[in-house]
């Protein structure tokens, strides 16, 4: 892996004569293997991107992005409904549990942890079937919303929690013991002191959360209430369905584009430092 | 039980130390009760009822005479759908591979080399949305009259036999899973001393041996993470086998599960196939998280 840290002295001295060194050329050998490979990531949604443009004819057409806006808006609009309740719902579990991970200490809390993240590790199709057999017989949960946007709680909450956790562990507990000794109540001192100080875990873990339920299909597809499509599963079922249509690539590159956009908005604001341990360096 | 070490100046206010900490102790309780309860109705019970469910017949359970346990779905994973666990299989496998070829100089590189990772990261982020969205572009990527077309037309091979394929799908499983394979071994190499790999030169280790006794020693448990990781993600995929895949690779796991349960309403059957997935997946994070030392909690 290391080439060329110390050529024998002869060919060193053969290569001083070149413009261009052996480690130079490793190097720009290197630069441009890290792009190809970053390339071939992004080709996937540069060809969706180019063909979300095409018209009928080959020529260049914006008219695609209308059914975005047009016939697709209603699952947009479904999408952006079961995220936003599904983050609430995320927040409001997340922050007391991770309270409870950082600041007490009791046998079995690491299995507890375990147990809280184990979601995370469950393939997206066993969740679907488990969900829905037990939303038919059990919960009677299959024709209301609340089913989907629990089924999508329960497996983007660990991603919630982790970010909030390694933001609690870095704030020293002595700021909640000032505040507690100046009289502040247990509430006061969490919402003055704590939460504006794990700002950022807080926001990473709302992106991790935002940009997986958002693009979320499999689960969706096992659990979505009649009438409600979400705009991932409309993608997936167009894609089955209709074959290839330049609208469903225009739809594919909205969501794309939001999510990214959310990630770039949580990189300029926060950095990536609270996204370790997560899915993000 | 106590979370932080209490001194108590004089014994009288034991009594009062005591109350508090009980009090505290139910408090810890109301607080991670929500989560406890949400994953115990939505995650563990759904479990507990669907391997209760692979060991009723068909749709047996739903029958007015009551379920009819067996163990014919079992049976049936290790006959008839045999072909359909290996081929599950050997997709992860064959991604895990490939992620360890392209991942591990990938994460080298750029831990090692690369000033820009901000850049980077925001490029990895990418496959992160989806296997969906990987799956949709590269199938339009190598449909006949797609963008790879002219390449086909000169190497002489046609699209359909690249298209329907298992090295397509593995390639975008593959990019789906690479960010965890880059993250962990990435993570490992930051730990390894740059100065242990000038020693090694020094001592006139030559690139291979440096890597193969000094590297890859230092950097295993972290390499063996990804790899389970990639695994564990990959034993699940849904999209890309019935986008890209021929009729072989459509028999992966989960999309017979989705099919045998949802379509054709064999409960049995199905949530067997889920109890093999979800086997295979615990076994692997398992191990994976041992490897990792997950250090968020102690």
């Amino acid at each position: 892996m290391t080439e060329a840290m110390d050529l024998p002295a002869p060919a060193a001295k053969r290569s001083r004569r070149r413009p261009v060194t052996r480690r130079e050329v490793v190097l720009i050998l290197s630069h441009a293997y890290i792009w190809l490979i970053l390339i071939v990531f992004v080709l996937p949604f540069l060809a969706l991107f180019a063909y979300s443009l095409t018209g009928p004819g080959g020529e260049y057409a914006i008219e695609n992005f209308q059914y975005v806006m047009g016939s697709f808006s209603e699952n947009l609009v479904w999408s952006f409904i079961v995220v936003g309740l599904t983050l609430v719902l995320d927040l409001v579990i997340a922050l007391p549990a991770a309270h409870v991970i950082v600041r007490y200490s009791f046998p079995g809390k690491r299995l507890l942890f375990s147990a809280l993240t184990l979601p995370l590790y469950v393939p997206g199709a066993v969740i679907g079937i488990s969900l829905v057999l037990v939303y038919n017989f059990t919960y009677h949960l299959t024709t209301t919303v609340w089913g989907l946007v629990l089924a999508m709680v329960v497996g983007s909450f660990p991603l919630m929690l982790m970010p909030i956790v390694v933001a609690m562990r870095d704030l020293p507990i002595v700021f909640e013991e000032a505040s507690e000794c100046l009289g502040a109540t247990r509430l006061t001192t969490f919402w003055r002191i704590v939460f504006p100080l794990i700002g950022p875990g807080v926001s990473a873990g709302l992106m991790l959360a935002f940009i997986i339920v958002f693009n979320e299909y499999l689960v969706t597809l096992f659990v979505h209430p009649p009438g409600i499509t979400t705009a991932p599963l409309r993608v997936f079922n167009l894609v089955r369905t209709a074959g290839l249509l330049p609208t469903t690539a225009a739809l594919a590159v909205t969501l794309q584009l939001i999510s990214f956009g959310a990630v770039l908005l949580f990189f300029k604001v926060f950095g990536t430092r609270y996204l370790k341990g997560t899915y993000l360096l | 039980m106590a979370g932080e070490p209490l001194i108590l100046p004089f014994r009288e206010v034991a009594p009062e130390v005591r109350r508090r900490e009980r009090s505290r102790r139910i408090r810890g309780v109301l607080l991670i009760g929500p989560a406890v309860l949400l994953v115990a109705l939505f995650l563990y019970f759904p479990l507990v009822f669907i391997v209760q469910m692979s060991l009723t017949d068909s749709d047996s359970y739903l029958s007015p005479a009551g379920p009819v346990y067996t163990l014919a779905n079992y049976a049936a994973m290790v006959g008839r759908y045999l072909p359909n666990v290996l081929v599950t299989l050997q997709l992860a496998a064959l991604a895990m591979i490939v992620d360890l070829i392209f991942g591990f100089p990938f994460a080298y590189i750029l831990v090692r080399r690369v000033r820009y990772r901000d850049v980077v990261r925001a490029f990895m982020v990418f496959p992160m949305f989806g296997a969906l969205y990987i799956a949709f572009g590269m199938r339009f990527i190598l449909l006949p009259g797609g963008p790879a077309s002219p390449l086909f037309e000169l190497l002489g091979i046609a699209n359909t036999s690249v298209l329907y394929s298992l090295p397509s799908v593995v390639f975008a499983m593959a990019i789906f899973t690479f960010p965890f394979m880059v993250l962990n071994v990435g993570a490992a190499l930051s730990n390894v001393d740059p100065t242990l790999e000038e020693a090694a030169a020094c001592l006139g280790a030559k690139p291979r041996q440096t890597f193969t006794r000094v590297l890859l020693p230092l950097t295993r448990a972290g390499t063996v993470a990804g790899m389970l990781m990639v695994f564990g993600w990959s034993i699940g995929v849904f999209a890309e086998p019935l986008l890209l895949g021929s009729i072989n690779e459509q028999k992966s796991l989960a999309w017979t599960l989705y099919q045998r349960g949802v379509v054709q309403t064999d409960y049995g059957l199905s949530t067997t196939m889920g109890v093999v997935l979800l086997i295979f997946a615990f076994v692997v994070s398992y191990l994976s998280l041992r490897y990792s030392r997950n250090a968020l909690v102690d």
